[in-house]
């Protein structure tokens, strides 16, 4: 496996406050690469950048070992991307599915290509292809969106938060075109989703972003302040519905703070006399395998704060946990990590 | 009020019967409208993509001028064709004075300003994703430019028809580059002005009828096209 983008220094202002940076970052060809965060942690900005939208005001971008420089602009045609909000151009199905083929020459069997991409993202072609632009809905349009990048085989893939306004059924069947896609042709995939359930499916590795950095790798929980003086030294944060989450003394009192899912236990009865502060009630809000490890991810909505819990396949069986399900969350104020 | 009627009348036997001053004057309208409307759009088009698609320096100040441009007298572009195309003008020896071309010219003056601030604010209208769409597709430079112009397709045809309606309907520049000569460079407008002038209402009215014919043709077409759009 080699490099496929390999990022040093780099820098970008992005919003009016907000500054891209990134020290260091490589991705290896052939990987799916998750981004998480919250809105303006920078991960669409960082998606433009690789998918040379953007180019970078400071540091280097190399792309299959080529420096991406203001003059060559990058190797746009090797990358695309699929935006948040899908964007058709306003003809027919087909003629969108075919457009990127079409300016590129690349003509021979076009429809046979262009039906077989609208197939993968389970839109038949013999209903859609002729149907006009504006005649989906926003989950029809985003697959379509994705079959028109497909047909193209892009060496990479970047997706920016795919599954953002489209119905479950879309999100199912965009995970599967992407995934089917990689395995086939070795595409590699960069995804930034808030949706981090779906994200954990369709990705190896997951990195966390918070205001223009990356902060950790894997699954982790961000807590973001403002955070205010607690009793005994802790410092705490009033969630929407009266519940207070509580931490260790912060950095600074907007710090963002990361803990393990692997640190948060579930209980299913509120659990009395015991040390640890932060006992939260909330739902099992989604489920799901976590890559190789056969571990379980359980999101958990708090009440304004979702949070993830790993447990073993056993222990979900033991607490029958499915969607919907009322749990307590615990875990030590301590457990808080600082960036 | 009988001479009115009268001269409806006779304006429709006039059209009906095929005058041939009459039709002269409708065809050398069109000759020099079709002309003047084809150079603006091969000029205005290009330039109000670059105006509406780009950022640089100073682009409020360009809009600004195009702007006003579009409430240009037609009487003031007459002049200062005439002053340019006259024998004594530095144009003087193309001998565009008083011919269709010249006055062609005069109206492309007149009309390219409507074509390129309509271009630029149907471009600035179009929808920010399609940018970023067209360039994740792998779309470069002229790729850009024509999906971009075929997606404000409706609103650069609104450009062009008004553009049009307005070339059809000048009198000033006709009548001034143009010289009102029978036969040759005579236009709807200026013989209505002529006949007018001499108290001949029916051919006044019979080229008045073509023109409201052709407007309502262009009002009916721009109606469309906005809706479409």
């Amino acid at each position: 496996m080699s490099s496929l983008y390999q990022i040093t220094n780099l820098k970008y202002r992005y919003g009016q406050h907000f500054e891209l940076d990134v020290p260091e970052l490589t991705i290896e060809e052939g990987t799916s690469v998750g981004f998480a965060g919250s809105n303006g942690s920078g991960k669409s900005t960082l998606l433009r950048l690789l998918a040379f939208i953007e180019l970078p005001e400071k540091g280097t971008i190399r792309f299959d070992g080529a420096e991406v420089s203001q003059n060559n602009g990058g190797p746009k045609r090797d990358v695309t991307m699929l935006l948040q909000e899908p964007y058709l151009l306003k003809r027919s199905i087909f003629e969108n599915v075919a457009f990127g083929l079409k300016i590129r020459n690349d003509r021979k069997d076009i429809k046979e290509r262009v039906y077989a991409a609208m197939e993968l993202v389970g839109m038949s072609s013999r209903e859609f292809a002729r149907r006009r632009w504006h005649e989906l809905s926003g989950g029809e349009a985003q697959r379509i969106a994705l079959a028109s990048r497909l047909v193209l085989r892009p060496k990479v893939l970047i997706l920016d938060e795919p599954t953002a306004s489209v119905d479950q059924q879309s999100a199912l069947l965009i995970k599967e075109a992407i995934v089917e896609c990689r395995r086939q042709f070795g595409m590699s995939l960069i995804i930034a989703s808030h949706d981090r359930v779906w994200l954990n499916s369709a990705t190896d590795t997951i990195k966390r972003m918070h205001e223009g950095r990356i902060v950790g790798t894997g699954a982790e929980n961000i807590l973001s302040g403002p955070w205010n003086n607690q009793e005994n030294g802790l410092y705490g944060k009033d969630l929407p519905n009266g519940q207070t989450l509580f931490v260790t003394k912060p950095p600074h009192t907007t710090a963002a703070g990361v803990v393990n899912p692997s640190d948060i236990v579930l209980s299913l009865l509120e659990p009395e006399g015991i040390s640890t502060r932060n006992i939260l009630r909330g739902i099992v809000t989604n489920m799901t395998m976590e890559g190789d490890s056969g571990d379980v991810l359980i999101e958990v909505d708090t009440g304004g704060l979702s949070l993830l819990s790993r447990l073993t396949p056993s222990a979900a069986e033991s607490l029958q946990l499915i969607p919907g399900k009322k749990v307590w969350t615990l875990f030590k104020a301590s457990a808080v990590d600082w960036y | 009020m009988d001479y009115i009627a009268q001269g409806l009348i006779r304006s429709i036997e006039l059209l009906l019967a095929g005058d041939p001053e009459t039709y002269s004057a409708i065809f050398t309208t069109l000759r020099i409208s079709t002309l003047s409307i084809i150079i603006s759009l091969a000029i205005g088009i290009p330039l109000g993509f670059l105006l509406g698609y780009f950022e640089f320096p100073g682009k409020r100040q360009v809009r600004a001028f195009v702007d006003t441009l579009l409430a240009l007298p037609t009487v003031v572009v007459g002049l200062f064709v005439y002053a340019f195309i006259s024998r004594r003008g530095p144009l003087g020896e193309l001998g565009l004075l008083f011919t269709i071309p010249g006055i062609a010219v005069a109206q492309t003056i007149l009309i390219t300003p409507i074509v390129i601030s309509l271009t630029a604010t149907a471009i600035e209208s179009l929808d920010r994703r399609l940018q970023a769409t067209l360039v994740t597709l792998g779309a470069r430079g002229r790729q850009i430019l024509i999906t971009s112009l075929m997606e404000a397709r409706y609103a650069v045809l609104v450009a062009a028809v008004t553009a049009y309606g307005r070339a059809i309907s000048e009198v000033g520049i006709s009548m001034m580059i143009g010289g009102n000569i029978k036969w040759h460079t005579r236009t709807i407008t200026t013989a209505i002005a002529l006949e007018t002038g001499k108290g001949d209402f029916a051919v006044g009215m019979a080229l008045g009828i073509v023109l409201l014919t052709l407007a309502l043709a262009v009002n009916s077409s721009l109606t469309l096209l906005k809706k479409r759009s």
